[in-house]
């Protein structure tokens, strides 16, 4: 695309600040709700309104054995070793195999230096990273099974590098280390263009596979990924809530997001702020890309639009918009922790318990997960919809441009199942929450109190992500 | 799924629990809270009185329980009621 923009600043600034390109390929929100005439503000309203009303009715369902009952439901079968060994090798080598054509397609396949007009549709490596894993192959994680052990390409280059050192993971750093990497790479892909520019995704994916095999070779791969990858780490948290569990010999089939309700954290430092942080990156990806944020940030901007900074040299405010980008992730990070955190409290003050409020807070946080996925599906059904044929097309064409890739047209009603996603997250989470409760309080009445809390947070939370589904993601000004 | 045995606690220094569970020393802020507790989680150890009272707190909360569930229906209808005008008055006559 030609610009003519003349501020060297305003552009870069438009292009790195207001996640143009990376959360556009993202689409958060609906181009247009097509029926506006229910009022954004009661769309909003309803869905606080209904998530306080699903907690009305859980509350009315408090016959122990009977939730225990719908929760415990499962089909069980046994997978003999030699077969789940076949399986893993064999995922683990398709795994290597799409992970090298990616970085093949990333570094030599169409790219936006390629004569003509590039777009990011035609690029394999862009779709099968972005519309297939991102999107796609995410949802199947928390839908149907976590597969990734089975797929994961950089645990198969793990295991071929030695051990160089044989440190111990220290144990008072918990889940830190991932929750920093969680939200660095979802900063990463808000300000680069990595969603959109082949080569630069290219080279992110090398520089996670060697910050990857280091920490292998240091610590441990079987350490490595239980521990610090953050990606190893969501997925297996998102898998928790499919109705495909793996079990001590085999895999069971239960109703989706019941194998919640059983699932203990790890109790080391950080292993709750891991579930906050992957709430909040969901909502930051999709606050970044809303008018209002746009409006927001364009003034602070366009102030240092056209400055230098001295001795680096470089635009005042693209480096502003890396620091302002760095600040909200930050920012809102902590805001969520110690909402949550707040939240526990007050919980242990409703319900009259002596239980700590760390405790609280860990017990429940694995509830918080069909929230997150439920934001997930809502931000990315549309945008998979549409773009499946251009993956499907691009898929013979690693290195080369695939004839007229297609895209879909999303339905209008679309807008209304991204909403009904979202609210379906938060009912399951507080079905959840609901259950879990009944095992660490006393009684009926304590643990529906110890909900009042989480919910009044939740409703605001419900609201305030609806805000953000329900915008039409705006064009970043100047292009 | 079971009752979790054993929670990390902590009692405020100036407060003090009303009655701790004689099997596993967790402390409650009412007797009734341990009655159930000790009903649910020692099942198998727990003594004849204890499974009287047990019942008892059962019983008791069951009672409240129902008021409770009434004012929750009430609750849902109301709410019910009151969404269904607003979305006539803004889908109908648009002036909201």
């Amino acid at each position: 695309m030609r610009r003519t923009a003349p501020l060297r600043g305003l552009l870069v600034a438009v292009g790195v600040a207001l996640l143009a390109e990376p959360a556009l390929a993202h689409v958060g929100g609906l181009s247009g709700t097509a029926d506006s005439t229910i009022p954004t503000w009661l769309t909003i309203g309803t869905g606080g309104v209904i998530i306080g009303a699903s907690f009305l009715f859980t509350s009315l369902l408090t016959d122990h054995e009977g939730i225990r009952m719908v929760n415990g439901w499962h089909l069980h079968a046994t997978v003999p070793e030699s077969l789940r060994t076949t399986v893993t090798w064999a995922g683990r080598g398709l795994g290597v195999a799409v992970l090298a054509l990616v970085v093949a397609s990333g570094l030599f396949g169409p790219n936006r230096s390629s004569p003509g007009i590039f777009s990011a549709e035609e690029s394999f490596a862009i779709m099968v990273v972005w519309v297939g894993w991102w999107a796609g192959y995410i949802m199947s994680v928390y839908l149907v099974g976590n597969t990734w052990p089975l797929l994961n390409p950089f645990r198969a280059l793990a295991a071929l590098v030695p051990r160089i050192r044989d440190r111990a993971f220290p144990e008072r750093l918990g889940a830190w280390p991932a929750v920093g990497g969680l939200l660095a790479l979802v900063w990463i892909e808000v300000v680069s263009p990595v969603a959109s520019a082949p080569r630069v995704l290219a080279a992110t994916i090398l520089g996670y596979t060697a910050v990857t095999l280091v920490g292998a070779a240091t610590y441990g791969a079987a350490t490595w990924f239980d521990r610090v990858d953050p990606i190893a780490r969501a997925l297996r948290l998102y898998g928790r809530m499919a109705p495909i569990q793996r079990t001590g010999d085999g895999i069971a089939l239960t109703l989706p997001t019941t194998a919640l309700v059983d699932h203990r954290l790890r109790e080391e430092p950080g292993a709750t702020a891991f579930v906050v942080a992957l709430l909040w990156v969901t909502t930051y990806d999709g606050l970044v890309a809303t008018p209002a944020w746009e409006a927001a940030m364009t003034p602070l901007l366009d102030a240092a639009g056209g400055a230098t900074v001295p001795i680096l040299g470089d635009d005042a405010s693209y480096l502003l918009a890396l620091l302002v980008y760095v600040v909200a992730i930050l920012a809102g990070f902590v805001l969520f922790y110690y909402a949550y955190r707040y939240a526990a409290r007050k919980a242990r003050d409703t319900a009259g318990s002596y239980v700590e409020a760390d405790y609280i807070a860990r017990y429940f946080a694995p509830a918080l997960l069909p929230i997150a996925a439920g934001y997930h599906i809502a931000h990315f059904l549309g945008y998979l919809i549409r773009l499946s044929p251009a993956l499907l097309g691009a898929l013979p064409y690693p290195l080369s441009v695939p004839p007229d890739p297609t895209v879909l047209t999303v339905p209008g009603w679309f807008g209304t199942l991204q909403v009904l996603l979202v609210l379906l997250g938060h009912v399951l989470a507080i079905w959840v929450a609901h259950s879990r409760s009944f095992d660490l309080f006393p009684g009926i009445f304590k643990p529906i109190r110890s909900q009042y809390a989480v919910t009044v947070a939740m409703i605001f939370y419900t609201m305030a992500s609806l805000w953000v589904v329900i915008q039409p993601f705006g064009a970043p000004p100047g292009v | 799924m079971s009752t979790i045995p054993d929670p990390d606690i902590d009692v405020p220094f100036d407060e003090t629990p009303a009655a701790d569970c004689p099997y596993c020393g967790r402390p409650f802020d009412t007797e009734r809270a341990r009655d159930l507790h000790v009903g649910r989680a020692h099942e198998a150890e727990a003594t004849e009185r204890e499974i009287v009272a047990y019942d008892e707190a059962t019983e008791a909360e069951r009672d409240e329980l129902f008021f409770y569930h009434v004012k929750v229906v009430v609750a849902l209808g109301v709410i019910y009621s009151v969404l269904v005008i607003v979305y006539m008055a803004a889908l109908g006559s648009g002036f909201l």
